[in-house]
């Protein structure tokens, strides 16, 4: 998502919204939460769901604009949006795209799409070797 | 136990293992199928926003815990593309 946001940002303005934990330790925690050391019960307050919200800042340098659901998960419920989904909003305020939801229908590449058909393709020369560790292009939000 | 209602038994209980293996096959596992079905099932929607409606507006908090402000106050002069997700 991010190498999107590098793409289009000339374009496009990009907001994410941080909404309830999908795989929290205390319910639906999965394995690969543990291997990333990405351990986080599910917020009960506003608090502890901000300091989750800076963890994932600080730990991927995400660079995309960020706001946090107020913990009665107001934007959530206004977009089923959990536990991810993209839309896009026109400059008149209305729907423009409306991704289908994740996990299983959650595609970053519908949204290029959309982008680089109004604003024309991005292309990028395929990868030559391993460079850089991994960074928070590698996952969804994360 | 007449043989309609076994073979009815029979047949719910075929079902429900196909059920329980698909859900399986869908989470990974059978721990992973468990927390499938009890925490996530009840929170996916599908929602009724369609292309063309209005765009909700939300209040949100910034990254310091006391500002806030509203989606709409980021849509109007360029696209929005808005990325819903959390950390886990």
């Amino acid at each position: 998502m991010v190498q999107i946001y590098n793409d289009y940002k000339d374009h496009a303005d990009f907001l994410t919204v941080y909404v309830r934990e999908a795989h929290p330790t205390d319910e639906w925690q999965m394995k690969s939460n543990v291997k990333e050391d990405v351990c986080y019960a599910q917020p009960k307050n506003l608090a502890q769901r901000v300091a989750i919200a800076n963890d994932f800042i600080t730990r991927f340098k995400y660079p995309i604009a960020f706001g946090i659901d107020d913990i009665d998960n107001v934007a959530e419920a206004a977009y089923s949006a959990w536990p991810e989904r993209f839309y896009i909003v026109d400059e008149s305020g209305h729907i423009a795209y409306r991704g289908g939801m994740g996990p299983f229908h959650y595609d970053p590449n519908e949204v290029r799409a959309w982008l680089a058909a109004r604003y024309g393709e991005v292309k990028h020369d395929p990868p030559t070797a391993p460079s850089t560790p991994p960074t928070a292009t590698a996952i969804p939000l994360k | 136990m007449p043989l309609f209602w076994k073979w009815t038994v029979a047949l719910i209980a075929v079902v429900l293992l196909a059920v329980f293996l698909v859900l399986c096959k869908m989470a990974g596992s059978p721990k992973d199928a468990y927390g499938m079905v009890r925490y996530a099932l009840p929170h996916m929607h599908s929602g009724k926003l369609k292309v063309g409606d209005d765009a909700p507006d939300a209040r949100l908090v910034a990254l310091d815990g006391s500002d806030r402000f509203h989606i709409r106050e980021r849509t109007g002069g360029r696209p929005l593309v808005l990325i819903f997700g959390s950390y886990t």
